[in-house]
């Protein structure tokens, strides 16, 4: 089996500094697989375990997106593609294109991976439009994958309802995180990813003839997010009861 | 400006939650627009004016087969924006909407405005911890976030049908499971009292549940709680990939905050906090917190309750 996992290299969410402007530090900010990213790259080698074959990643990014391709060749995936342009100066649709040309590359894949969403900016938009550009079957917010010859069964989760869908490969499919633990890599595989073939493209190598295609973000600014952060310490019938005099006050109890 | 919109969920309920929002854009830049459902709706519809997409085949159920037979229609009408209710079938419908017909797209956007020949909009970023304001040229599709207005009532009006004719899936349901429906909508719970990885066995979610029930609120939960343990439904999972809430109190329990959790109750009113861990994020995302084992702290605010009741 050949599986393709679409991954981001983003800025760690969690590391983001906000200046005393309310302006985000984006320059300099540390970065990281995207979060859910992992556990795509995790059902890829766990179907790769069970049926053979080969697993590559693919990535639009910076150079700096070279980290994240190192992780996952790290974790197990055998070679990586990066699409050399900055995702973040682009639309969407822009993303999905460049990853459709560059699959359609170095394929034909039998199942091409995505997480639900990144963790960065969460738009949850490059995995259909993945699975409508290729022509290909998609199954969005898959839980649980099992493959049998030509079929896969795939469970998807909805907000009301779970779905199992029957599909044949070629197929697109985005899964959430509770599909799968990912593993992390021994120091060897980690040394040893930097061994792995790394390939980079430019965009215009992909499709000639590029359009500009601006991102749609105008600006971005820090989350107002004044708590008052009071915090009670103490025995427990102290602490609740300083607890519900504040609630009470803020008039948020019910009378 | 004369906007013609299309509002569009492939649930009645979320397509009028997107009329909603269509009423106060179009009203305030002027325009019109049209409430668009599928299969058998139409009477729960809102709107005078309203269609309905049929194919040969439901489409519910099918965000493929519905995209086709939105963007056939939208190729007719020619819409200057179709908006979509962001739900989880919503995003690739729009997604693939938007490559259908070579559309810009934005995803899960509020306060939404239209100046300048752009749709524009605000969405949460970096699990909430920014705000990216967005600007789609017209025309362009754009799924929002729901639960931001409330929805708009259905009207009588009769909705006009547009036959989609013969749109296949690639793909096929082979089953399909209710989740267990709750009593109570996160959405619109003015109380919340919600439970984290603090609480060590299903059993004792017994006690959140009557502090829930004292307090007249509703029960929610962190990520870990719905997606990895599975104790309670998915639709009590609060944050970034769940449910976003804005109660008038939101009273995390041995919730430890991260972002991801934060994100979906950032809009509460007052946020207090019940946690062992001094340092743990909640208490910097809280209006009110209290340090410690919630074995010990929810008891006695179940008996300092109790007390102001009599």
């Amino acid at each position: 089996m050949k599986v393709a996992v679409c991954v981001k290299h983003a800025i760690d969410e969690t590391e983001l500094k906000i200046d005393s402007s309310g302006s985000p530090q984006l320059r300099g900010a540390a970065s990281k697989m995207s979060t859910f990213d992992k556990n795509a790259v995790e059902e890829a080698l766990r179907l790769k375990s069970v049926h053979t074959g080969e697993v590559a990643i693919f990535t639009v990014g910076t150079p700096e997106a070279k980290k994240t391709m190192k992780e996952a060749l790290a974790m197990g995936a055998d070679r990586g593609v990066l699409i050399t342009a900055d995702p973040m100066s682009m639309e969407t649709s822009r993303t999905a294109e460049l990853l459709a040309a560059a699959l359609k590359n170095g394929g034909p894949y039998d199942l091409i991976l995505c997480s639900e969403g990144s963790s960065d900016v969460y738009s949850g938009l490059v995995p259909p439009m993945l699975g409508e550009k290729l022509g290909l079957p998609y199954v969005g917010y898959v839980r649980k994958i099992e493959a049998t010859g030509q079929t896969a069964r795939l469970e998807r989760a909805l907000e009301d309802s779970i779905e199992v869908i029957e599909a044949r490969f070629p197929l697109v499919a985005s899964v959430v995180s509770e599909i799968n633990e990912p593993r992390y890599p021994t120091l060897i595989q980690i040394m040893q990813a930097g061994k792995k073939p790394l390939q980079e493209v430019t965009p215009e190598a992909l499709v000639p003839g590029l359009s500009p295609s601006p991102s749609l973000v105008t600006g971005m600014k820090a989350q107002a997010m004044a708590r008052k952060k009071v915090v009670f310490e103490g025995a427990p019938d102290e602490t609740a009861k300083k607890l519900l005099d504040a609630l009470a006050s803020e008039g948020v109890l019910p009378r | 400006m004369s906007v013609r919109l299309w509002a569009f969920s492939e649930s009645e309920a979320a397509a009028n939650d997107v009329a909603a929002v269509s009423s106060v854009l179009t009203s305030s830049a002027g325009g019109s627009y049209t409430v668009v459902g599928v299969d058998e709706a139409g009477a729960g519809l809102a709107g005078e004016d309203k269609i309905v997409l049929r194919g040969t085949e439901p489409l519910a159920g099918s965000p493929e087969a519905t995209a086709e037979a939105l963007a056939r229609a939208a190729m007719d009408a020619n819409p200057d924006v179709i908006l979509v209710g962001s739900t989880r079938n919503g995003k690739e419908i729009a997604a693939r909407v938007a490559v259908k017909l070579g559309l810009p797209c934005v995803s899960d956007i509020f306060g939404v405005s239209l100046s300048e020949g752009k749709l524009r909009g605000k969405r949460n970023i970096f699990a909430g911890k920014l705000i990216a304001e967005v600007a789609a040229p017209l025309p362009c599709v754009a799924t929002v976030k729901l639960g931001v207005l409330s929805a708009l009532p259905a009207t009588p009006a009769k909705a006009v049908v547009r036959a989609a004719g013969d749109v296949k899936s690639k793909t096929r349901v082979a089953e399909r499971r209710e989740k267990q429906k709750g009593t109570v909508d996160l959405r619109a719970a003015k109380l919340i009292v919600s439970a984290g990885r603090g609480v060590k066995k299903k059993d004792d979610l017994a006690m959140i549940y009557d502090l829930a029930t004292s307090l007249g609120g509703a029960v929610g939960c962190s990520r870990p709680l719905s997606s990895d343990m599975g104790w309670l439904p998915e639709e009590h999972h609060i944050g970034l990939t769940g449910v976003s809430v804005h109660p008038d109190l939101y009273l995390a329990v041995g919730i430890s905050g991260q972002l991801q959790h934060v994100a979906g109750i950032k809009d509460s009113k007052i946020i207090a906090a019940v946690n062992s861990d001094r340092i743990a994020p909640i208490f910097e995302a809280s209006d009110y917190g209290v340090v410690g084992d919630l074995y010990a702290v929810l008891p006695a605010i179940m008996k300092e309750i109790k007390a102001r009741h009599h």
